[in-house]
This record gives C-alpha cells, structure tokens and sequence, in this order.
C-alpha cells in the first residue's frame, strides 16, 4: 500500500494589503503550501499588480491554487445576465491560472444586487436540488476542474442544520464534487442550536470532504433573549480553540482531505499583535495537519475530477422561488423590528411552504434581519 | 512552498506602499462593500479593483 500526498495548509489569500501583509512572513519562511483566493470579489481590471498575478501564477504552477467563488449566488431562483458574466469570467481565468478546484457557497444572496447581501439558505426540495446541480454543472463546464460546495453557517432550524450536509451531498454528485467543510460554520451551529458535535458530523458526507476551512468569528447578543449570544461567522477575530478542537477531531474522519484553509479579513488584521496571532494560528493549524498525515488506505485517491453535461441548454429556473426569496430579502432588508419580520413573513408568498418559516427559531430569525440590513446596499 | 526571493520582495514593496486597497475599519463590524469612483459601468471606462470581503458575511 501507498500513502496519499499530505494535506497542505493553506491561507485564505485576496488582494488586501493587510491580509498580505499578515501572510508575508509565512511566504517568506515557505509554511504557506496552498493559498486560496476569492476571484470574484476582485473586479477584473488591468490594475492589479503584476506581483499579485505572480504570486497566483507560482501557486497556481505547482497545483496549490485553490479558487473561492463569493457572490454566484448558487441558488437564486433566477438565472442572471450577471452570473452569465460570472462563468465568462471563471473561463477566462480558468484558461490564465491553473486552478486545483473551484467552489462556492450554498445558499442565495439577499440584496437587490448583484454584489450586495449575503448568503441565506434555501428550502430543501426538489426544485432547489435541481437548481443547484444545474448550476454546479454549469461552473464545472466554465472551469474544467474540481468543483466543491462550503457549508453555509446560518441556519433558520436544527432541522435544517442536520440536513444540510445530506443535501449538499446530493448537490454535488451529478459533477462528482466534493465539500469544502467550514468548521467554523460548524462551530456556529453546533452553539446556536445546542447541538451534539459527534450526531452532528455523521450527518454530512465526510468522503467528500476536501478542503476543510477554519477562521474566527464574533458574538452578538440577541435582543429577543438576553442570556443568549449567537455565533457569528464574521472572519474577524483569532480562531477560537474550540475550532481547533473540531479540526483535530475532524482530521481523522475525512479520508479525501487535502487542504485545510485559515481565513480572516484584513479589516481584523491592521495591528502587530492581530497579526502575530494570525500566524500563531496558521501554526497551530499546521501542525494539527502535520500530525495526521495521509492515512495509508487501500482505496485509490479520490481525484473528484469533474463531469458535466455539454450542452447544457437554458438554466434551470424558479421563478416562485424567485419571488419569495425576493419577498424575504425585502422584508429582512426593511422591517423596522422583529415583530414586523414575523407578520411580514405570515402574510408572504413563503407562509405555509416548503420554507418551514414558521418553525424558524426567532433568535436565528432576528439573526437573519440583522445579516441583511448589514449588507444591504 | 517556496517562493522566488523577488517574488517576495515585489509582494513586500507592494504592500508596503499600500497598492492594494482593503476594506473595512471598525473590529467585529465587517463593512459593506463600498464602490470605488472609476469603478466600470455600462458606459465603460477604467475599471478599477475593488476588495470586498470575502466570505465572513454571515
């Protein structure tokens, strides 16, 4: 038997001065063995600096490039002239760097937009499935490699927290895809629903995890209950030990692994000491990795090498779900108070749905409003 | 992984007169994403990077 490559440890690596800044003493000392970058929330222009290109092209020429996609918006009901644009540009970067994998978050955004909001989850159904596979399908015939899906860290219900992973697995199979597990996203749902971390993980699919991502976040006290705080998934802070305990418990399980990922935002990272920590960080994270190594197994590599249709025809459409989730961003992004949010949501196209809204916890409810009035236009 | 020492240099001059722009001020309160004058428009015309913050958004 032969032993797999080892898992690299990888940043989380965008054209930001005080992200690189943060990483540089980790490129210099060679620790930094993938970098993962977010191509879409760079508006391509001939501006960006050559070194920055270089720095994609070195990674990129050893097969450690990873690419993040941010704002396809992978579940709107309606397919846009903007994620058209998107594919173009993913194919003509696809064609420049040589990407490892591309992925995407689940979920679709909020915000009249493209490029405003954030991502909410979608109900688990039959229409929802075939929208995210017709688009999957439709990134992996733009960029001819791997093609992943990460976890998303809000959740309206614990039901929907247990099946999220069994969904994003049916998500990706028809593209022989793979997962990127957030464990911070984790991390978020297990205290905002008071779940069990060893029920929990059996839950998603742990063959498919390739990348595993950690980060920080915040607390944010809710206003409807006072004695509870809600984990937020804000990429500003030093990652918590609890998430390096979930990634040295989730090593072991994940026989497809091989990049595990620390991301922070460079607004969290301007002073001397944020950034000294964030390399203690991407230290602490890498040795965890190097004590698991590639476990020897008899099964071959799992390559997730991608499959697509060619010729994929119009984009899947739901133009109802289009419309509520329209009525939702709406309601979240404008609703003076909690109160209004509910009645809202009782007299919208979403009542008495495959949306579940009434059995949505309030405390993840209030959540959901304060998300979208932070990243509303 | 090892990077060429001018590929490093380059990255450390670049960040160091700040060519890149990045967002964001206060702690805990990631900002939303802002357009930067130049950016490009339907009536074409210089694009112009603009750094949103990645992921974090929830």
């Amino acid at each position: 038997m032969s032993s797999r490559p080892p898992i690299l440890s990888a940043l989380a690596c965008n054209l930001d001065a005080d992200i690189l800044a943060a990483a540089l003493p980790l490129l210099e000392a060679g620790q930094v063995e993938a970098i993962e970058w977010s191509f879409d929330t760079l508006y391509w222009a001939e501006q960006v600096p050559d070194w920055f290109l270089a720095l994609l092209q070195a990674y990129g020429s050893q097969q450690r490039l990873l690419g993040h996609g941010v704002y396809f918006s992978l579940l709107s009901g309606r397919w846009t002239s903007e994620q058209q644009q998107w594919l173009q540009q993913l194919r003509q970067l696809a064609a420049r760097f040589s990407f490892a994998h591309i992925t995407e978050h689940f979920g679709f955004f909020t915000g009249q937009n493209f490029h405003h909001g954030a991502p909410l989850p979608i109900p688990y159904s039959a229409s929802t499935l075939r929208l995210g596979r017709d688009r999957l399908g439709r990134i992996a015939e733009a960029c001819r490699c791997p093609v992943g899906l990460e976890n998303l860290a809000f959740a309206y219900s614990l039901e929907e927290v247990k099946r999220h992973g069994e969904f994003l697995n049916q998500l990706v199979e028809p593209v022989n895809g793979f997962i990127i597990l957030d464990l911070h996203n984790l991390y978020c749902q297990l205290h905002n629903f008071e779940a069990d971390y060893d029920e929990l993980i059996k839950l998603y699919p742990l063959d498919r995890v390739r990348e595993i991502h950690i980060s920080g976040g915040s607390w944010e006290n809710s206003a409807l209950e006072p004695t509870r705080r809600i984990r937020r998934d804000t990429h500003d802070e030093a990652v918590p030990d609890e998430v390096f305990d979930l990634l040295a418990r989730t090593l072991p399980k994940c026989p497809h692994l091989k990049y595990v990922v620390l991301e922070q935002l460079g607004n969290a990272l301007k002073t001397e000491d944020s950034r000294a920590q964030f390399g203690r960080d991407f230290g602490r994270m890498a040795a965890l990795v190097q004590q698991h190594p590639a476990p020897l197994l008899g099964r071959p590599e799992r390559s997730f090498q991608p499959q697509w249709s060619s010729q994929p025809g119009a984009a899947a459409q739901d133009s109802r779900l289009h419309e509520q989730q329209q009525q939702l961003s709406g309601i979240l992004e404008t609703a003076l108070s909690f109160e209004e949010v509910q009645q809202r949501l009782r007299a919208s196209a979403l009542a008495n749905t495959d949306w579940a809204i009434e059995h949505w916890a309030p405390h993840m409810l209030e959540t959901a409003r304060s998300i979208a009035q932070k990243w509303k236009k | 992984m090892k990077l060429p020492k001018t590929l490093l240099g380059a990255i450390a001059v670049g960040v160091a007169v700040q060519a890149t722009t990045s967002c964001g001020s206060k702690k805990n309160d990631p900002t939303p994403k802002e357009e930067q004058a130049g950016k490009t428009t339907q009536q074409g015309g210089t694009k112009t990077p603009i750094n949103c913050p990645a992921c974090g958004l929830g």
